[in-house]
């Protein structure tokens, strides 16, 4: 991703934001699509690109969760783990995931395939325990098995053109 | 009622009635009426208060919840209450909070004794914590550069240091990663943080958080005495406090309460971390006599009783040079010790440094101080390059650009401050260009500061005289010189020349007597030609305070004390006398130059009546104009301006001398020789080299890679090479860096433009 392709994403937007410290967020998701993570080189074409300093750029960065700056899997399985899921067995969806996928805990399967992580209320308490995988629609209710199904079926699909996180 | 005649705002605070200007914050108010608001973030230095750290939390009445006192200005008629059972409660809340993952090693703690949270939790904490959760953890402590160590869990995440680095230094590099109570100081991708200024951040952490690496575990406060002091490490003059502990000098660090005339508190790494050079392997030791019995160490008394016994010597002529950062106080007994020496036949006296003719108009200029920069409309640089050689000085420029300053920087270098401000980049040696654009930006001024480089102009007087006159004629212009020497400001006042007659002499073995103080001229401009001229003198008497080319030749060396270890005055280059106070104990076999010349006149039988400096001051301060009306009590802690001394008329200008390409010398501070003796700035000195525009580099036929032959009429030395092209075509830009080099050596005596011939290095001399 280099700072030009990133300044031509942004320019129909600028006008949207009156704080240009704004246009960082949407800069990073994009650069973020490519490869589905933040390398150093992509952020510094954040900073290139919306004119702050490459360390103010990384502080927004590691603020968000959803913007990752160390590798992360073909697709990122984020199991709610906040009091409504909690209560309804997300820790038993989790460990039988973790299992599953042969995890210790979360992290990063050996093939690259998945990352699993536990987040913060993803607003979906009517359908706990739930999961989302990557930025899409949150999957719930679910029982351990129907994550592990779950799984298999995002194995098949192919990679995706651009990463949405 | 509440507004008074005076504009001064009344409020209550704990039931008092306190005064303020408007706009003070509560803080500040409070401060002035004797009561302490604890605060941690605050800094007024830093800009506009953020209210981070929440300590300041007071109760207002009328207000709802509770109010920060350091973003909250005052206002007519406020209640203000922080002794309250609600402020009490807030306070210990934070505390309890900002206490909740620090991990109170304070006995381990380099801060320990001296740190803000310490103190503050002490007075206004609430003594134990309910909390029974693990502390968070990280693996410490973490090298944020090779000179500052970061301690993650002892952050409390108050942002000065990252303020600092942004809105200060505008360094961009400090910033905080991740977040909530994982928050930590970092820079892009964990590189090292980079920078002139890094040990502010130290001096401004209120808690272990950022420390210095050479003070790492050296003491405890309750070990350690503060001295405040003067830097001598360049020409700003900054003020500085010498942490000594068993006699040692163990630290630097910017005042506690700042010089906001100078310094404001800030201070360059090179200042901070050059003390280390007092206990470098080329310090002089003990004073040694060379005489018909040989080369030998002998007793300090000893080793005076032999100059006086050599300078008293019946129609010895004799030759003083002072040098780099001798106080006034020593000049002035030099001049003193001038009269006495020869039996009769009076010595001549002269400094190191820039002769100047033809600065006069320049420095006939209305002068400014450092802070007059802070309230100007349009700042302009004038040749030089603060950056690198008064590092402090860019701080204050930044400062005036961001207060809405038009800042231009003129000159033929690229600078620092060229990406934030107008860069001007002149034509090498065609200063006088600029004039008209200088005309133009100081045009509906009407609070301009000049500051302006004194080695720059005095090459090029028609320059001087053309941009004074614009400068003059701008009303309400004032003008700063950035002098290339410390002690230059002082010794001028005194009238002492700079040293051409003085080498003339010698070279025509005019000069039975050398003595030095505190000077290397072999290492400095026509090296060369001093080392053959001090050859011509039978007798050479050194003192300084390290090893020099005349060492080994000297007939007496007599180990002088370094400014951090010295008493006296050091005219700064804003003509501001301050103080240096002795911050460590005086070395067994070394002694003060002011002292050794006063026991040299006694031993003569000619003894001068002053036994300190002050008393020394106090006479000089009679019989030069300059001084006059300043003592030791009237400079204070805060410093004292020196008069103007008219300067006396300027000799024709000489055209360039040598042939080749015109020299541009850059003298950085970092490159200076204590920051080569000192180990702590290993990383960050300056090497010597020389630099050239890609395409003068590509018609001379050298690469990057390549050493490159440089000859000027003062000798021949093979330097590094380094393309950049920011620079100019036509002209070699010479940076002296290492003294060992020699690159300064190839600049001819009188500072004169000169031409430099600059070819590839032959491989043998590429090995040597």
């Amino acid at each position: 991703m280099t700072a030009h392709e990133i300044e031509e994403y942004l320019s129909p937007m600028r006008h949207e934001f009156a704080d240009p410290r704004s246009l960082i967020l949407p800069a990073l998701k994009f650069a973020q699509g490519d490869s589905g993570w933040l390398p150093a080189e992509d952020m510094a074409a954040v900073a290139e690109a919306t004119g702050f300093s490459q360390a103010y750029v990384e502080s927004v960065a590691t603020f968000y969760d959803r913007l990752y700056v160390e590798p992360v899997g073909r697709r990122v399985i984020n199991v709610c783990v906040t009091l409504s899921c909690m209560l309804r067995g997300s820790d038993e969806i989790f460990d039988h995931l973790a299992d599953y996928l042969g995890l210790d805990g979360e992290g990063t399967t050996e093939d690259g395939m998945f990352t699993l992580a536990k987040v913060q209320c993803i607003g979906a308490c009517d359908r706990a325990p739930c999961l989302q995988i990557d930025s899409g629609e949150q999957i719930g209710p679910l029982e351990p098995a129907d994550a592990t199904c779950l799984v298999d079926d995002l194995r098949e699909q192919p990679a995706p053109a651009r990463y949405e996180r | 009622m509440a507004e008074h005649d005076d504009g001064l705002i009344v409020l209550t605070i704990n039931g008092r009635e306190v005064r303020a200007p408007k706009g003070t914050m509560l803080v500040d108010a409070a401060k002035a009426a004797g009561i302490e608001i604890p605060i941690f973030c605050y800094e007024p230095r830093l800009g506009a208060p953020i209210g981070a750290c929440r300590m300041c939390l007071v109760e207002v009445e009328g207000m709802r919840g509770l109010q920060t006192a350091c973003s909250t200005p005052v206002a007519p008629d406020m209640v203000v209450n922080t002794e309250s059972e609600v402020a009490k409660d807030a306070q210990d809340g934070v505390l309890e909070l900002l206490l909740a993952n620090h991990p109170l090693d304070c006995p381990v703690c380099d801060k320990g004794g001296e740190c803000p949270l310490q103190d503050r939790t002490f007075r206004f904490g609430p003594g134990r914590t309910r909390s029974l959760e693990p502390k968070l953890h990280f693996p410490k402590p973490l090298d944020l550069s090779p000179l500052v160590a970061l301690d993650r869990e002892r952050c409390i995440a108050c942002f000065r240091c990252v303020r600092f680095s942004q809105e200060v230094a505008e360094d961009g590099q400090l910033t905080f990663q991740e977040r909530g109570d994982h928050t930590e100081i970092a820079t892009f991708s964990g590189d090292p943080y980079e920078g002139r200024f890094t040990g502010n951040t130290i001096d401004l952490c209120p808690v272990g958080a950022l420390t210095s690496n050479p003070y790492r575990f050296v003491s405890r406060p309750w070990d350690i005495k503060n001295t405040p002091s003067v830097c001598a490490g360049c020409s700003m003059g900054c003020n500085l406090e010498i942490t000594e502990r068993e006699g040692d000098v163990k630290r630097l660090t910017g005042r506690p309460e700042p010089n906001m005339a100078v310094e404001e508190g800030w201070i360059c790494d090179r200042g901070r971390w050059g003390y280390p050079a007092l206990r470098s392997a080329d310090r002089l030791q003990a004073p040694v006599l060379a005489d018909a019995v040989g080369r030998r160490n002998v007793p300090l008394e000893r080793a005076v009783t032999e100059a006086s016994g050599l300078l008293a010597a019946r129609g010895a002529r004799v030759g003083i040079l002072l040098g780099d950062a001798v106080t006034v106080e020593t000049g002035f007994l030099a001049c003193e010790l001038a009269a006495r020496v020869g039996g009769g036949t009076p010595a001549m006296v002269a400094r190191t440094g820039i002769p100047g003719h033809g600065l006069g108009p320049m420095r006939a200029l209305p002068g400014a101080q450092m802070d007059d920069i802070d309230g100007a409309d349009v700042v302009l640089v004038v040749g030089g390059d603060p950056c690198t050689q008064q590092p402090v000085a860019e701080l204050r420029i930044r400062g005036a650009r961001r207060a809405g300053a038009q800042v231009a920087v003129i000159g033929p270098r690229p600078t620092a401050l060229d990406a934030s401000c107008e860069a001007l980049r002149t034509t090498p040696g065609h200063l006088l260009d600029a004039a008209a654009v200088i005309n133009e930006r100081l045009q509906g001024s009407e609070r301009a500061v000049v500051l302006w480089d004194e080695a720059d102009l005095a090459a090029e007087p028609a320059a001087a005289e053309a941009i004074a006159r614009v400068v003059a004629a701008t009303p309400g212009a004032r003008a700063i010189e950035m002098c290339a020497d410390v002690s230059g400001p002082g010794l001028r006042a005194l009238g002492i020349p700079a040293a051409g007659d003085l080498l003339t002499a010698l070279e025509a073995g005019a000069i039975d007597i050398l003595l030095t103080i505190g000077a290397d001229p072999t290492a400095g401009p026509a090296g060369d030609r001093w080392a053959a001229a001090a050859d011509r003198a039978g007798t050479i008497i050194e003192m300084a305070t390290h090893r020099t080319g005349l060492t080994d030749r000297a007939t007496l060396v007599l180990p002088m004390l370094a400014p951090l270890e010295d008493e006296g005055v050091l005219v700064s280059m804003t003509g501001r006398a301050q103080r240096l106070r002795p911050g460590a104990r005086e070395a067994a076999g070394a002694a003060a130059a002011w002292e050794m010349i006063v026991g040299i006149t006694h031993r003569i039988g000619s003894p001068v009546p002053d036994r300190t400096p002050a008393q020394a001051f106090r006479r000089l301060a009679e019989q030069h104009a300059a001084f006059a009306g300043l003592d030791y009590r009237v400079i204070g802690s805060e410093g004292a301006a020196v008069a103007p001394v008219p300067q006396d008329p300027g000799v024709p200008a000489r055209g360039p001398v040598g042939d080749g390409l015109l020299v541009v010398p850059c003298a950085p501070v970092f490159g200076d020789a204590v920051a080569h003796r000192s180990d702590a700035l290993e990383a960050v000195r300056e090497p010597s080299r020389v630099a050239l525009a890609p395409a003068e580099a590509e018609r001379l036929g050298v690469r990057t890679d390549a050493r490159v032959r440089v000859t000027t009429p003062e000798g021949t030395v093979v330097l590094p090479l380094e393309i950049d092209s920011r620079l100019h075509e036509g002209a070699v830009y010479l940076v002296m860096g290492d003294p060992a080099s020699g690159a300064a050596r190839l600049l001819p005596g009188d500072r004169g433009p000169v031409h430099a011939a600059v070819s590839a290095a032959a491989r043998e001399e590429v090995g040597a």
